[in-house]
């Protein structure tokens, strides 16, 4: 079997620097200057995104505030606005549904959408991209730019967005396969970083083109799995059914697990209560997305990062399912009287072992204490998130605020 | 820089965007609408205008309940 033959009709659509730039849309007296969003604008804030600009002066994704600010002394930092970068996409995915009906969200700055007429050639396909490049300038922002990158499955169509920075625009086919992988480095395909480039090159395998060359054999014995296999499939434009959702997955089937997690500003201990108002408000986020969407957990578990980036974990399934807020309390605050008694970073909980909300409780006190929950979760709704919150939320010092998870939306 | 303002402005509006507003008894004319987005507290809902007149940014919110504008924001190169 060779490259698959197949008309490319993958586009992947990836905003260039997604929070900065969309921060020097709203407002233009940033425009060419170097600019960070760092999840908090103090000296060890993380950096989430920075600017073509700033990134020209060596600020990097993942550095420090202060790091960047060394680096770039005029750096403007912004704390992150999620809504602003939602409503963005929101307009991405309105503009891409009037292509096709199969857009699948990668994240908030990657989507993906595969052509509807299977005739599509790579000449319709470009012509397709520069529209939406145009129509981008013209319906969301001037100053928002996006790499796209077009190839007949989704891996080389995500590895085509990231070959052009910013404003790209490139195709992987059967025709320049080999010119394209000749001109890249092993670690330029997204997931081949230190480990996998490792098991290549003890294998034998240096470069992209040895790599794709490789028979399917060679590349088993290289992951000694069938992932293997897998690598074969994707750089040969060939989905491998493993790496990515599929465009017409229902949301709701994919839906595992809920967690909501924070960096805490100040460390805690597990036994201060100021760490249990901040649980208790990521137990009301979760618990209320939870239960909007249907379903009750039968799992729970919390993670916890320690000063010195030591870790702990614990998780556990239950008889009866959880559902409430108080349920979810009770069971993490349990959890952390057996935490070890160490400077608390950061503070995730999630609930797993899913299952639909069907038949209620027919324990009289459970049943009421959900009612009580629904009708709080009601009440939010309508005049906004904590308007109504337990009293040991009162005269909370460190607020969890809204953020993007990675991945997510 | 940047500053915290949450103050009621008066806003005129052209082509359903902000086109001028009053502040402390001095009007300032829009040049550029950089932005325009919602968000949603509760069922309570906010436009937001992300706005500059060229020196100075500002962030302008209408509340959807009261027809109310508010200056949130500044910022200044």
């Amino acid at each position: 079997m060779q490259f698959n033959s197949a008309p490319p009709t993958t586009m992947h659509i990836d905003i260039n620097s997604c929070f900065a730039t969309i921060e020097q849309q709203a407002n233009p007296l940033l425009r060419g200057k170097p600019v960070a969003v760092a999840a908090y604008v103090k000296d060890y804030g993380c950096i989430l995104a920075a600017s073509y600009e700033a990134k020209r002066l060596g600020v990097k994704t993942g550095m420090r505030v202060k790091e960047g600010r060394m680096l770039a002394p005029r750096l403007i930092v912004l704390p992150p606005d999620p809504p602003k970068y939602r409503a963005v996409n929101k307009q991405l995915f309105a503009l891409l549904s009037f292509y096709t009906p199969h857009i699948s969200v990668e994240s908030i700055d990657e989507m993906v959408m595969k052509l509807s007429q299977p005739e599509a050639g790579r000449p319709l396909a470009e012509n397709i991209a520069k529209d939406i490049k145009q129509r981008i300038k013209k319906e969301i922002g001037e100053w928002i730019t996006v790499s796209i990158g077009i190839a007949p499955n989704r891996y080389l169509a995500k590895v085509a967005s990231g070959l052009e920075k910013p404003d790209g625009l490139v195709a992987i086919t059967q025709e320049n396969v080999i010119e394209t992988f000749g001109n890249m480095q092993l670690t330029d395909f997204c997931g081949i970083k230190e480990g996998n480039a490792g098991r290549l090159r003890a294998a034998g395998i240096r470069t992209p083109l040895e790599f794709f060359r490789a028979s399917t054999a060679d590349l088993k014995r290289a992951f000694r799995s069938i992932v293997g296999y897998q690598w074969w499939l994707r750089l040969h434009g060939y989905e491998d059914g493993v790496m990515y959702k599929d465009f017409e997955k229902d949301r709701e089937e994919e839906q595992k697990s809920f967690g909501q997690s924070y960096a805490l500003g100040r460390p805690y201990l597990a036994s201060d209560p100021r760490l249990w108002q901040i649980l208790t408000q990521l137990v009301m986020k979760m618990g209320r997305r939870l239960r909007h969407d249907g379903f009750v957990a039968y799992g729970a578990g919390i993670s916890l990062l320690f000063g010195g980036y030591t870790h702990w974990h614990t998780q556990e399934k239950h008889a009866a399912p959880l559902c409430t807020d108080r349920d979810f309390f009770l069971v993490f605050r349990q959890m952390l009287e057996a935490a070890p008694m160490k400077e608390i970073k950061l503070l995730a909980i999630y609930c797993y072992a899913l299952a639909r909300d069907l038949q209620g409780s027919l324990l009289l006190e459970d049943a009421k204490n959900r009612e009580v929950s629904r009708a709080l979760d009601k009440i939010q709704d309508r005049f906004g998130d904590f308007i109504i919150h337990p009293a040991r939320m009162l005269a909370m010092e460190q607020k969890v605020l809204d953020r993007i998870a990675f991945g997510k939306v | 820089m940047s500053e915290s303002i949450n103050e009621t402005v008066s806003v005129v509006l052209w082509n359903n965007a902000p086109y001028s507003f009053s502040w402390h008894g001095r009007k300032y004319r829009i040049k550029t609408v950089g932005m325009h987005h919602t968000i949603r507290e509760g069922r309570h809902l906010f436009h937001i205008f992300s706005v500059s007149d060229d020196s100075t940014f500002f962030k302008l919110v209408m509340d959807t309940e009261t027809l109310g504008w508010k200056l949130v924001a500044t910022y200044a190169v």
